[in-house]
């Protein structure tokens, strides 16, 4: 039973070091994009003076940690064959995102701040967006 | 007016009970993820908790005795201890949740490190806990909790499909593993088993007597249909405003946004003084509910009518409960994570919560003429199954989705 246990722990420790596959690599692609979308809706209510600056702040902050946090899980990881270009391209979005949603919480009363945010972040949504496609049909 | 002023009990229960920080979460992320198809869920769980709630205030009315008074006597020492670990267990990680709750909220209006408002917070629900009446508690939270509505107003805003609307009404049969931890985990949600605890030693402490029935059914009724209907708000809300935009609510403060959207600045602090007061009532709700399981297991003096003095022990247990709670939180634990491990593992205590008190609201020895009728026997004994399929589906469906990671 005991063998079992250790062997049955080897085998989950094994499996969660094992290189990113596409899906998990597309997940995470996911995960930015989910992101870049609701930074875009605190992005907007910045530029439209609709928001609390304090909210917008902090918010902002939570959401460019999730970008970073993305970043290292996704440039710390190997992936398969074949998805590196992928990856690094993944890497690169989120540090944008990251540093696009940390000029909010610099400036989270400012609605030009806000404006020019909220047109970045489009562009790096669709950027992410083509990269899941690239990602979907290399499968 | 007294009948009204009196349903207050069932609005804390529902507003700080059903509508807690693990309802705003698991219900908007439903709606993000899936639209209005989990709808369905959101009624299974309120007539559930109605039903129960109900049956528990009649038992507490008519002999005296709340749910784990009961769950002692019909279980016996043993077995009725291992319940008690369990709900203590869970009400520990939902104190400790919903203290990180109004840390977040606090830090949305201020912004201030949440460690900070977690202090704060805690000293804060401690201070009003110990200076107000339980009158006081239920109606300044239960009241202040109203302000979620503003979430109803902008899912109506909002223009909502009602053909979609009424398609969710019907449980999907082809979907994913995630639908269907979604779906155990709303039910699981709607019946925490600390709501029946609170409930049930509420109607206790406010001397109910078989002449409060009428109150005690309206309070199942209107204060758990009252959460029932903010918790489907949220969902619509979120199936219209997140579901299209592809956002994902991870965060307690995006939960916020759907109020912001549609009214701006007045929406934003509306939701978030809502959100306050009912994860606060809930933090309420989950201490006052571990000090009374306690208490009445090892038959102590209990009861917030009684001055501190007159229940020390019951006292120092809920304030032993709010310090663990925060301890929990000091670690560094996101509160999020918390919420959804205590609704999924408070899942497998919920057949052993409610067939004690399913069993003792049918006895006539106990019950006499207030003895469940035809209605509550078939709808408990329906609930009773529906309680132990989900329990047994949870913790799979927990493992098989990593915890609803996907």
């Amino acid at each position: 039973m005991r063998r079992l246990l250790v062997l049955g722990a080897f085998c989950v420790v094994i499996a969660g070091c094992g290189p990113l596959s596409r899906s998990e690599l597309t997940r995470g692609v996911e995960t930015l994009s989910a992101v870049a979308a609701e930074s875009q809706l605190v992005a907007d209510g910045v530029a439209q003076d609709r928001t609390r600056s304090t909210y917008a702040r902090v918010q902002a902050r939570t959401l460019a940690d999730d970008a970073a946090h993305e970043a290292e899980k996704l440039a710390d990881a190997t992936v398969e064959p074949g998805f590196e270009k992928q990856r690094d391209r993944a890497v690169v979005l989120a540090g944008r995102l990251d540093d696009t949603v940390g000029s909010l919480e610099t400036y989270p009363g400012d609605e030009r701040v806000g404006a020019n945010v909220h047109d970045e972040l489009m562009s790096i949504a669709d950027d992410l967006d083509r990269l899941t496609q690239r990602l979907g049909q290399a499968g | 007016m007294k009948v009204v002023l009196r349903i207050a009990l069932g609005i804390i229960a529902a507003i700080g009970g059903f509508v807690d920080i693990g309802d705003l979460v698991f219900n908007t992320q439903a709606g993000a993820q899936f639209g209005y198809t989990l709808m369905w869920a959101v009624p299974i769980g309120v007539v559930g908790i109605g039903v129960y709630a109900e049956m528990s205030g009649r038992v507490a009315a008519v002999t005296k005795r709340p749910v784990f008074d009961v769950i002692r006597m019909r279980m016996g020492l043993s077995s009725g201890l291992v319940v008690l670990v369990a709900s203590l267990f869970v009400n520990l990680l939902t104190l400790s949740a919903e203290i990180g709750g109004v840390a977040i909220v606090l830090q949305l209006f201020f912004d201030a490190p949440f460690t900070l408002f977690a202090l704060l917070g805690a000293l804060g629900l401690i201070t009003i806990i110990w200076f107000t009446p339980f009158e006081g508690i239920e109606r300044l939270f239960g009241y202040g909790g109203l302000t979620l509505f503003v979430f109803v107003a902008a899912a109506l805003h909002e223009q909502p499909d009602w053909h979609a609307v009424g398609h969710g009404v019907v449980p999907e049969a082809p979907s994913s593993t995630l639908y269907w931890y979604f779906a155990v985990g709303l039910i699981a949600a709607a019946l925490m088993p600390y709501e029946v605890y609170f409930y049930s030693s509420g109607g206790v402490e406010e001397g109910w007597t078989p002449k409060d029935l009428l109150v005690n059914r309206l309070n199942a009724i209107v204060g758990y249909g009252i959460g029932g209907v903010l918790s489907l708000g949220l969902m619509v809300a979120a199936a219209q405003l997140f579901e299209p935009a592809g956002v994902e609510p991870d965060h307690l403060g995006t939960v916020a946004l759907l109020a912001q959207i549609p009214y701006g600045e007045t929406g934003l602090v509306l939701a978030l003084l809502g959100m306050l007061f009912a994860i606060g009532g809930a933090a309420v709700d989950a201490s006052f509910a571990a000090a009374y399981s306690i208490a009445q297991f090892a038959g102590w003096e209990w009861g917030k009518y009684r001055r501190p003095s007159g229940a020390p022990r019951f006292t120092c247990a809920w304030l032993l409960f709010f310090a663990l709670g925060l301890a929990i939180l000091m670690t560094g634990i996101d509160p999020l994570d918390l919420t959804e491990y205590s609704v999924v593992l408070s899942v497998v205590a919920l057949p052993l919560t409610y067939l004690p008190v399913l069993l003792i609201a049918r006895d006539r020895t106990f019950m006499g003429d207030y003895a469940n009728g035809q209605i509550a026997r078939v709808l408990g004994w329906l609930y009773f199954v529906i309680l132990v399929v989900v329990a047994l589906a949870a913790i799979p469906l927990l493992l098989a989705t990593n915890a609803g990671g996907g």
